[in-house]
C-alpha cells in the first residue's frame, strides 16, 4: 500500500512544487523548531512549497478570511487567520535482513504509521497531536505479568509563544536531551538513530517546559520538569524512572568570532536528573541492544536512587556537508541493591558517535534535504551519502571491588558494549518521498552476549521507503 | 483404619528412635558411594550432593526484595540472582525462579536453581541445575523421593533425590526435596549420549480435553511444542516424528499395531515404567486422573525410538486400593490413555505388566537387610521380611521419616499442619503394608478375565 501511495505521489507531484523554503536550518528538535518558528517579520511572506516534514512557519501562513482548505506544506484547514489545522501522515516501510533468521524481525515491516494534526490558535497558541497507528498492543496475559504497554500517543502538546524568550510548552513531547534524539523522525540522516539516542536519551514524556532563544538564536535553552524519564527508559519489562528535571543549552559561540564555515558550528549540552525506584520486581536500569536486530547485549540491572544523564554535542553544516558528534553519559545509583541489601557502585552507560553526510547532487545540506530537481521533474532528486561510527557501552563506576559479573546485582558489572559502523545513501525523490539504504556493521564486544555464535562482527541491511504528507 | 495408622506411627516412632547410624547400617543408602551393593560406576561428583543418607542444608543469599518478589510473583518465571551454599562449597551468581504447575506457591515456592544462568557453563559438582521441590501437594514430603527410589529399585532410570533444609538469608524457609534435573548431563550419564531429542510433557491446563495419545491429525504442530515441549534441539525439534509415533499408537489396526508402535517405542520398557507407576498408585502419571502427565520423553540419537523418563512422583501412594487399570479399563473416555489401552490389550505385554507389578509387590515387602540398595530387582533374590519385621518400603519410609521429621515439624511455611504430616506418614505406612496384597488380588481377578497366552 505504501508503495502505491508513493507511486501516486511521484506521478502527481507538480513540476513547480519545489521552491526553496525559508531557512529552517537543522530542524533538530520539535522544541528547537518551536523556538525558531516565530520570526520577527514585519510582513508575512508568501507561503512557500516547504516539504511536509519541514517545521511549520506560522508567520508564513497565507492570510485570508473565512474557512478554507489549503494544501501547501500539508493539507490544511484555515479559519481566517486565527486558527489553522494541518493534517500530517508519516509512513515508513522497511525491508531488512541480517546475520540470519532473527526472532521477531520480519523481512518487511511497516515501521511507522503515524497520523496527526498540528497548527495554531490566535497566533500564540501552537498545538500538536500525533498518534502511532501500528503499535503492538499487549495481551491480557502480558498485563497480568506486569508488562507495561507503550503509549500510542507521540506528541500531544501546546506551546504558548506569548513571550518569545520564555515560551511555555505543556503536554507530551520530547524531553530536551540529545542532538540525535531531538532530530525529527523523518529528518534523520540514517534509518536508525544512534544507539545512545535510542537507549540512553529519554525521548518523550509528559511535562512542562520553558524554552527560548537569545542573540538571534545564538543561544537557545530548554528547561523542563516531567512525570517520568521518557519512553526510551521504559519497555514492556522496565518500569523506567520517575520525576525528571531536564535542561538543554545550545549555541553558536563562534558566530561572532569567525565569519564563514566555523561560525556555523553549533554546540549543545544537556543534563537530566531522575529519581528511579525499585518498586518493580524486575530490574529498572537501562539496557543495550543491537541496532536493527535488537539483540540484547546488556541486560538491565537493579537500580535505585538518582539517575543522571549528561550529553555534549556538536552540529556543523557547511554547504552540502554536515558533521555531527555526540557524547552521552548516564549513571544510576544502586542503593541497597546488593545480595545483602548493601549499596552497590553506580551503574554507568556511555555512548558516542561521529557522523557525516555529503549531498552528491549539490544542494545545501538541510534536514530534511530539499531536492533541487525532483525525480520526474527534470532531475533525479537529492542524493546524499552518510556514514556514522558509534559505540554504546555499560559498566559500573569506580575500581573493581569484586570480579566482574553479568548478573543484575553484580558489584562490578561485567563491561558490555557494541560498536557500529553505518554506511548509507539517502535519496530524496521529491518533497514527499525518501529512500534510505543503510548497511550496518556491528560488533558486540562481549562474545557471550554476541548474537553471532562465533562472537564476530555482523552486517545488517535495511531499505526504508518513507512517505510524508 | 485409624487403628492401622496408630500402629504404623508406633512402629515408625520406634524406628525413628533408633540411632541414624544403626538405621543406615540396616539399610545402606541407595546413593551412598560407600554402599557395598552399589554397582561399580565412574565417580560422579554430584553423588555427595544427592547422598540421601543425610539431611542436607542449602543456604541461599539474595537481596531481600528478590525473595519477596519471588514469593509475590510466584506465577512468573523471572529469575533472581543468588549465592548458593551447600556443605562447605559456595557458588556465586546462580539463578533461581519459581517453578511448578499445581505445586506453585507464593508461600513456599518451589524453586528451579540454575547454576549457569548468569555465568555461562558454570556447574556445581557437574550439575547445570537442580530442582528444589516444595512438596506442597504432599503433606508427608516423602512421596516424591520414595516413588523415584522405587523406580530406581526396579531398574528404571529414576532421578536421584535427597531432602534438604532450605535457608534464605539465614532464615529457615522449609523442608525441600532436591531433585536432579533431566538435562543433557543427565542423559549422558544415563544413556551414554545426549544428542537425541528430549521433550518435557507439558500438561495443557487450557485444553478442553487432555491429550491421551490420541491421533489429532497430520499437522506436527498438534504435538510439538504442546504437549511435547522441546528441551533440546529447540530450534529444530523434529515434530513430524511425533506425528508418526502417535499415528502408530492410535490409528494403526490391531494386526500391525505392535510392529508399527515398536518402531517408536521400546514397549517392554514402557510397560515396566507403567507397571511401577501404577503399583505406586500414581494418580497424576501416565494413566493419571487428569490425563497423562509427569514424564519426559527422549528420542535416542539416530533412532525413531522414544523412552519415557519419570518425573514428579508427588502424587504416588495415592491409595493402597488404587486400581492397577485406572483410566485404562475404567475412567472417563476422555481421560483414558490410548497408549496404555493398546499396550495392555496385547496379551504378552499385559502379562509382562502383571509380572512387573508382582515384582514390585515382592520388592516392597522384601527383607531390607538382604535386598537394600538400588539394584535391578531382576538380579536380586527377594527374600520376604520376617513376619514380625517391616519390609523394605516400610523400613525406607521409617528411615526417611526419621531423617526429615524435625525439619518437617519446624517447616514454617508448609501448607498443612503437623497433624496432617503425621497422618500422611501413617497413610504411607499403611500403603507399604497393604498395597502388595491388594494388587495380588486384583491381578488374580485380571488373570481370569485376560488369561496369559499359553
Amino acid at each position: 500500500m505504501l508503495i502505491a501511495i508513493c507511486l501516486a505521489a511521484l506521478l502527481a507531484a507538480p513540476p513547480d512544487a519545489v521552491v526553496e523554503a525559508p531557512a529552517a536550518q537543522g530542524a533538530t528538535a520539535p522544541a528547537k523548531d518551536a523556538a525558531r518558528k516565530p520570526k520577527k517579520k514585519k510582513k508575512a511572506p508568501k507561503e512557500s512549497e516547504a516539504a511536509p516534514d519541514d517545521p511549520i512557519d506560522v508567520d508564513a501562513a497565507e492570510r485570508g478570511g473565512g474557512v478554507r482548505f489549503v494544501w501547501k506544506q500539508h493539507p490544511s484547514l484555515r479559519f481566517g487567520d486565527f486558527a489553522r489545522v494541518d493534517f500530517e501522515a508519516k509512513l515508513q516501510e522497511d525491508a531488512h535482513s541480517s546475520y540470519g533468521p532473527v526472532k521477531g524481525l520480519d523481512p518487511w515491516e511497516l515501521h511507522r504509521n503515524r497520523i496527526g494534526i498540528q497548527g495554531h490558535l490566535f497566533k500564540h497558541i501552537e498545538y500538536e497531536v500525533e498518534r502511532e497507528l501500528t503499535e503492538k498492543e499487549l495481551t491480557e496475559k502480558d498485563i497480568l505479568l506486569g508488562l507495561t504497554p507503550s503509549s500510542q500517543w507521540k506528541d500531544v502538546n501546546v506551546n504558548l509563544t506569548y513571550v518569545k524568550n520564555a515560551q511555555l510548552q505543556i503536554g507530551r513531547f520530547k524531553i530536551p536531551f540529545g542532538l540525535d534524539q531531538l532530530t525529527g523522525v523523518t529528518h534523520n540522516d540514517f534509518v536508525y538513530r544512534s544507539l545512545g539516542a535510542i537507549y540512553l536519551a529519554p525521548a518523550r514524556d509528559t511535562g512542562a517546559m520553558v524554552h527560548g532563544r537569545f542573540f538571534k538564536r545564538g543561544l537557545n535553552y530548554w528547561v523542563g520538569a516531567f512525570a517520568h524519564d521518557g519512553d526510551n527508559a521504559r519497555s514492556k519489562k522496565i518500569e523506567g524512572g520517575d520525576e525528571t528535571a531536564a535542561g538543554r543549552l545550545t549555541g553558536t559561540p563562534f558566530r561572532r568570532l569567525a565569519r564563514g564555515p566555523l561560525g556555523a558550528i553549533e554546540l549543545g549540552t544537556a543534563y537530566t536528573l531522575t529519581r528511579v525506584n525499585d518498586d518493580s520486581f524486575r530490574p529498572n536500569g537501562l539496557r543495550g541492544r543491537t541496532v536493527m536486530t535488537q539483540d540484547t547485549f546488556y541486560e538491565t540491572v537493579y537500580v535505585k536512587g538518582l539517575r543522571q544523564r549528561w550529553e555534549a554535542d556538536v552540529d556543523w553544516t557547511v554547504g552540502p556537508a554536515s558533521v555531527r558528534a555526540e557524547y552521552t553519559r548516564v549513571t544510576d545509583e544502586r542503593q541497597a541493591q546488593g545480595l545483602g541489601d548493601e549499596d552497590l557502585p553506580d551503574a554507568r552507560a556511555r555512548a558516542w558517535y561521529v557522523s557525516g553526510t555529503w549531498v552528491l547532487t549539490g544542494e545545501d545540506k538541510r534536514r530534511p534535504l530539499k531536492a533541487a530537481a525532483p525525480l520526474f521533474q527534470g532531475g533525479v532528486g537529492g542524493i546524499e551519502v552518510a556514514a556514522r561510527y558509534e559505540r554504546l557501552w555499560f559498566d559500573s563506576v569506580g575500581p573493581a571491588l569484586d570480579d566482574p559479573f553479568r548478573n543484575p546485582r553484580a558489584e562490578t558489572i561485567f563491561p558490555g558494549g557494541n560498536r557500529a559502523l553505518t554506511l548509507g545513501v539517502n535519496w530524496t525523490l521529491n518533497r514527499f518521498i525518501k529512500l534510505q539504504v543503510n548497511g550496518i556493521r556491528e560488533h558486540v564486544e562481549d562474545p557471550e552476549r554476541n548474537p553471532v555464535s562465533n562472537g564476530a562482527a555482523f552486517w545488517s541491511r535495511v531499505l526504508r521507503l518513507q512517505f510524508v504528507l | 483404619m485409624l487403628l492401622n495408622r496408630m500402629r504404623a506411627l508406633a512402629v515408625l516412632t520406634i524406628l525413628a528412635a533408633a540411632s541414624p547410624s544403626a538405621t543406615l547400617a540396616q539399610t545402606p543408602s541407595p546413593t551412598n558411594p560407600t554402599d557395598p551393593n552399589a554397582p561399580a560406576a565412574a565417580a560422579d561428583p554430584s553423588d555427595r550432593f544427592f547422598d540421601d543418607s543425610q539431611l542436607h542444608d542449602i543456604k541461599l543469599t539474595c537481596n531481600s526484595r528478590d525473595w519477596e518478589s519471588l514469593n509475590q510473583h510466584y506465577l512468573d518465571d523471572t529469575y533472581y540472582i543468588c549465592d548458593f551454599r551447600w556443605s562447605d562449597q559456595v557458588l556465586r551468581n546462580i539463578g533461581i525462579r519459581s517453578r511448578g504447575t499445581g505445586s506453585r506457591s507464593g508461600v513456599k515456592p518451589g524453586l528451579r536453581v540454575d547454576f549457569d544462568r548468569y555465568t555461562t557453563d558454570q556447574k556445581f559438582l557437574g550439575l547445570k541445575s537442580v530442582i528444589l521441590r516444595n512438596n506442597t501437594q504432599d503433606p508427608s514430603g516423602l512421596r516424591e523421593r520414595l516413588g523415584m527410589l522405587m523406580f530406581r529399585r526396579m531398574g528404571l532410570k529414576g532421578l536421584r533425590e535427597a531432602h534438604a533444609r532450605l535457608f534464605v538469608n539465614n532464615a529457615y524457609v522449609g523442608l525441600y526435596t532436591m531433585v536432579e534435573s533431566v538435562d543433557k548431563a543427565w542423559l549422558k550419564k544415563n544413556y551414554g549420549e545426549n544428542d537425541g531429542y528430549l521433550y518435557e510433557f507439558k500438561y495443557d491446563v487450557g485444553a478442553p480435553q487432555p491429550f491421551v495419545f490420541r491421533y489429532l491429525g497430520a499437522d506436527p504442530a498438534l504435538y510439538v511444542p504442546i504437549p511435547f515441549k522441546p528441551e533440546t534441539h529447540e530450534a529444530a525439534p523434529r515434530p513430524e516424528v511425533f506425528e508418526r509415533f502417535i499415528w502408530a499408537v492410535d490409528a494403526v489396526g490391531d494386526s500391525t499395531w505392535r510392529r508399527a508402535t515398536e518402531e517408536f517405542l521400546d514397549l517392554r520398557a514402557f510397560v515396566t515404567h507403567l507397571a511401577v507407576e501404577n503399583f505406586l498408585a500414581e494418580e497424576d502419571g501416565i494413566t493419571g486422573d487428569y490425563g497423562p502427565n509427569n514424564f519426559y520423553i527422549y528420542r535416542l540419537e539416530n533412532s525413531n525410538r522414544f523412552v519415557f523418563i519419570p518425573w514428579d512422583k508427588s502424587n504416588t501412594f495415592w491409595q493402597s486400593d488404587y486400581s492397577l487399570f485406572r483410566n485404562v479399563d475404567d475412567g472417563p473416555p476422555t481421560h483414558q490413555n490410548r497408549l496404555a489401552i493398546r499396550v495392555l490389550a496385547d496379551p504378552e505385554l499385559r502379562e509382562l505388566y502383571r509380572a512387573t507389578i508382582l515384582k514390585c509387590a515382592d520388592s516392597v515387602l522384601a527383607d531390607p537387610a538382604l535386598t537394600s540398595g538400588v539394584v535391578p530387582a531382576a538380579d536380586v533374590v527377594l527374600t520376604p521380611a520376617p513376619p514380625d519385621k517391616p519390609g523394605w518400603l516400610e523400613t525406607e519410609m521409617a528411615r526417611e521419616y526419621a531423617q526429615v521429621h524435625d525439619a518437617a515439624i519446624a517447616d514454617p511455611f508448609k501448607p498443612y499442619t503437623n497433624e496432617e504430616f503425621e497422618a500422611s506418614i501413617a497413610a504411607l505406612v499403611d500403603f507399604a503394608r497393604s498395597r502388595s496384597a491388594f494388587v495380588r488380588r486384583q491381578l488374580e481377578v485380571d488373570r481370569t478375565l485376560h488369561p496369559a497366552r499359553k
